[in-house]
């Protein structure tokens, strides 16, 4: 039996890839965004040494960093479809179960999952900026706001980067993830295709090229802004 | 509240995941082996840039962290047996964790030999040719002078690289591997009564990942670490 590979239909499979492309951003920028506002917010709080909420994130961030994503989406997702027609009736909403989209849970769960990785990038960039920063902005008279605003970010920018690049790549990656929860994105549209024909592999691998060109025009995109906001790194002349 | 959660069942799933945990440790630690030595291969091959081969390794490493490991494992899964059936051999018989363990040691190998290739890059030229100069060879000058070096560079991303594996592992269950996930899914079938059973995973995740952490921060001190960025690989 010869090594059959359906050229025509792994084009077609890419060209239903492609159509999905939309979502997958979907389910990786916004997880970004929430994960970025949040995750910055959680950093503060831990490196201002906020009372009680700074020891509340530090387990928060250190139990879900340790759960895989698969769980997370999936206890997620059990957790709204058992507990949301209770909820639901107490609001006297009159949606059920049913009407819930996959991909608000899905979402919901990225950005989650996205928070606590963002909130460990930017403690640890806002930390490699050098101590002696924060007291001499604080010895001319800032506020913490003015000091964070134009001290810590410019210098903290640089290292940020690339670390927010390779999150947003595991992002994208960990948007396949939400496969598994019946989202409709990129897998399961090109599987849905083959379903009758039973050429999976071509399936599999138009999404595969598919991811792989994404993120390489997202490590495209990080060198780029690399070499712009380095101008202000370390190392440079004032 | 008692139809959400179940207490007692939350307990009483350690046991019947507790015993699956063997596999799960089974394929991180096959995949970290067989990973290390195939990514220090590609690495020397990218580090030497060898010449069709060093190439050919960029595109493989750039493929392979491209792809989400879901995809990966579904292509090893489907298209390995289809490449070796087209030169004779027929391996359909073969076990499935035998294609779960080739896909995740592609995959370790792929970020492995990233993360090896940056550490030694990472060591200044200067302390090669300073070793050069004092008469040593290129093994001794590896291997006394850039080795250890490299090695306080990689040791966090190492850490964190087998980590994520760890957690990667949990995919496993989609070719049909009984490890701690994929025996939540033969027990209970897909039934809304399985969050029990995932909360206990999630909690056996955590205290495995914490474990490893803590190992890795203790190596980070004794190699003489500096820093330590944390990442999502």
């Amino acid at each position: 039996m010869g090594f059959q590979f359906d050229l025509s239909f792994f084009a077609y499979e890419i060209s239903i890839a492609i159509q999905y492309i939309p979502v997958v951003l979907l389910l990786s920028i916004l997880p970004l965004i929430v994960g970025l506002v949040f995750g910055t917010g959680i950093a503060i709080v831990r490196i201002f040494k906020v009372r009680i909420l700074a020891q509340v994130f530090a387990v928060i961030v250190v139990f879900l960093r340790g759960v895989p994503l698969l769980l997370q989406l999936t206890i997620l997702y059990l957790t709204v479809m058992l507990s949301f027609d209770s909820f639901a009736q107490a609001l006297h909403l009159n949606m059920t179960s049913k009407d819930i989209s996959y991909t608000l849970i899905a979402v919901i769960g990225l950005s989650i999952n996205a928070t606590v990785y963002l909130s460990e990038v930017v403690r640890t960039a806002l930390q490699s900026v050098n101590s002696g920063q924060y007291e001499a902005a604080y010895s001319v008279g800032m506020t913490s706001c003015q000091m964070l605003r134009r001290i810590v970010i410019p210098q903290a920018l640089p290292v940020t980067i690339p670390l927010i690049g390779s999150n947003f790549i595991g992002l994208i990656k960990g948007s396949a993830i939400a496969s598994l929860i019946s989202v409709v994105e990129i897998i399961n549209a090109t599987l849905f295709e083959a379903n009758g024909n039973y050429k999976f592999l071509e399936a599999y691998l138009a999404a595969a090229i598919i991811y792989w060109a994404l993120c390489i025009m997202v490590e495209r995109i990080v060198a780029f802004l690399e070499s712009r906001v380095g101008v202000y790194g370390k190392g440079g002349i004032v | 509240m008692e139809n959400i959660f179940l207490v007692s069942l939350f307990i009483d799933s350690f046991p019947k995941l507790l015993s699956r945990l063997h596999i799960t440790l089974y394929i991180v630690v096959v995949a970290l082996l067989f990973g290390m030595l195939l990514g220090t291969y590609i690495a020397v091959v990218r580090l030497y840039k060898v010449p069709i081969l060093s190439s050919l390794a960029t595109a493989y490493v750039s493929f392979i962290r491209g792809i989400p490991i879901l995809v990966l494992l579904y292509i090893v899964y489907i298209g390995l047996p289809l490449v070796v059936g087209f030169l004779g051999v027929n391996i359909n018989r073969w076990d499935t964790m035998i294609f779960v363990m080739i896909a995740y040691v592609v995959n370790t190998s792929a970020f492995l030999s990233e993360i090896i290739r940056s550490a030694v890059a990472g060591v200044d030229l200067g302390q090669t040719e300073a070793a050069y100069s004092v008469g040593m060879t290129r093994w001794q000058a590896f291997r006394r002078i850039v080795a250890p070096q490299a090695l306080q560079i990689g040791i966090p991303a190492l850490g964190n690289t087998i980590v994520s594996l760890l957690k990667d592992t949990s995919l496993a269950y989609t070719l049909g591997v009984i490890d701690i996930i994929g025996v939540i899914k033969a027990i209970t079938g897909n039934t809304y009564r399985s969050l029990e059973a995932y909360a206990a995973a999630a909690v056996i995740f955590f205290i495995l990942s914490f474990m490893l952490e803590q190992v890795f921060k203790l190596i980070e001190r004794k190699v003489g670490v500096k820093s330590a960025i944390s990442n999502q690989g």
